[in-house]
């Protein structure tokens, strides 16, 4: 028995070692267990505002540069908010004639990043609104270039948003106007693919690609990007669209969360 | 060095690696200074420490927010933390190169484990870019170790138990 601990004293460091990755792997695969999102959702909602000095920063950084890119937007919308004030009256009048049912209603959520996580590789992000504004697991984020995540963690004031740039990311999609479907996950840099595409599908270089709403998380016609390359699958009935999203991705400051969403 | 201080310097770290991390992103490919502290820790006080605080850290890193790998920080960490200790006190007993080839390799070992997660895709699509991204996101990092060098060189880290 003496020997036997002995040994165990002497090979302590590669036991530990076996045991610590075992125990990494355990957590790997178990991403998913009840216990372990709720240990990540306390310590979200605990120690998220370590790296809000960083936000800050990049905060003040950005500002100058988006002010002058809004004041630049401004003067364009103002040039345009005439026409479309006579648009809007127009668009009133004729959907009384034809009793047009208003559909688009997209209940919204404004919240700010709170930190990026700290990985080599940016996959998720941390924002300011959980439980308590009514945010749970499984709802769109979008941005007004388009979809990019959605809720993995609902903490009671803070949320983890799986990224579009994570690599087990999915979406159903839909290419307009062609209307073919098909599966988008992320490929690098802004750079996404849509599998699943039937070869026989019309598509075009420009075509936009919107969520198809055959998922429970995203509604439909959310925008997600524009098609910039396509590719023949050899030996297969389907292609491979690649699709550019967002490339604001990495300076993500403020997000919404759609809470209920129908766009149909 | 206590251990008290090992772990006021691996928060320190820690803390340095949510501030920065976001300012020093090139492309979506960011810094990772929790592995440089690893392996110069691992170097100094061996593999115990080495695993310990990595996989320590490695689990604060991933709980301040990952998307669907909770848990790969660890692993990489703590095995990188294993690794190094292997080169704790032998810079005097081998050659250079194969002192600073093995240290490459512990990197770019991680960075494989890392990036296989995150672009199993285009690992399966298109290995060259594979490779490329590979090797760019362990140069980035590479290149803070290398500038490390010129304040606190692994030669003297390797050995300074010994001294």
């Amino acid at each position: 028995m003496h020997s036997f601990y002995l040994s165990i004293l002497k090979k302590k460091e590669h036991l530990l070692f076996i045991l610590l990755i075992a125990f990494s792997l355990n957590l790997l695969l178990k991403n998913d267990t009840p216990n372990s999102i709720l240990v990540r959702a306390k310590f979200l909602d605990s120690f998220s505002f370590i790296s809000s000095p960083s936000m800050w920063l990049k905060t003040i950084i950005q500002l100058e540069q988006e002010t002058q890119l809004l004041r630049e937007k401004n003067l364009q919308l103002a040039l345009q908010s005439e026409e479309m004030v006579r648009s809007y009256q127009e668009n009133i009048n004729l959907k009384k004639l034809l009793d047009y049912k208003r559909d688009s209603n997209f209940d919204l959520v404004a919240s700010k990043v709170l930190n990026m996580g700290s990985s080599s590789n940016l996959s998720s992000i941390t924002i300011n609104v959980g439980s308590d504004d009514g945010v749970k697991e499984n709802l769109p984020i979008i941005i007004p270039e388009g979809v990019i995540g959605k809720t993995i963690l609902a903490g009671k004031s803070t949320t983890l948003v799986q990224l579009i740039t994570d690599v087990n990311f999915r979406a159903s999609v839909r290419i307009y106007p062609s209307g073919s479907v098909g599966i988008l996950r992320f490929l690098r840099d802004d750079i996404c693919e849509v599998r699943e595409v039937q070869k026989n599908a019309e598509i075009k270089l420009g075509d936009t690609v919107l969520t198809s709403g055959f998922s429970d998380i995203y509604p439909p016609n959310l925008k997600i990007g524009s098609v910039i390359e396509i590719q023949d699958e050899i030996g297969s009935f389907q292609k491979i669209v690649k699709v550019r999203i967002s490339s604001k991705i990495g300076s993500l400051l403020n997000v919404f969360v759609v809470r209920n969403g129908n766009n149909e | 060095m206590s251990s008290i201080q090992i772990a006021f310097i691996a928060i320190l770290f820690l803390i340095l690696q949510l501030l920065l991390v976001d300012l020093l992103s090139l492309n979506l490919i960011r810094p990772d200074f929790l592995v440089i502290f690893v392996l110069y820790l691992s170097m100094y006080k061996g593999r115990l420490y080495g695993m310990i605080i990595g996989f320590s850290l490695g689990i604060l890193s991933n709980l301040f927010g990952v998307g669907s790998y909770f848990g790969l920080e660890p692993l990489t960490l703590t095995i990188v933390g294993y690794l190094t200790g292997y080169l704790k006190n032998i810079y005097e007993k081998v050659l250079p190169y194969i002192f600073h080839i093995s240290w490459v390799l512990i990197m770019l070992f991680h960075f494989f484990i890392i990036c296989y997660f995150r672009f199993q895709n285009i690992y399966i699509s298109d290995l060259i870019e594979f490779l490329f991204l590979w090797l760019a996101t362990t140069s980035y990092t590479m290149l803070f170790i290398l500038s490390m060098q010129f304040i606190y060189p692994f030669k003297e880290v390797s050995s300074a138990e010994i001294s």
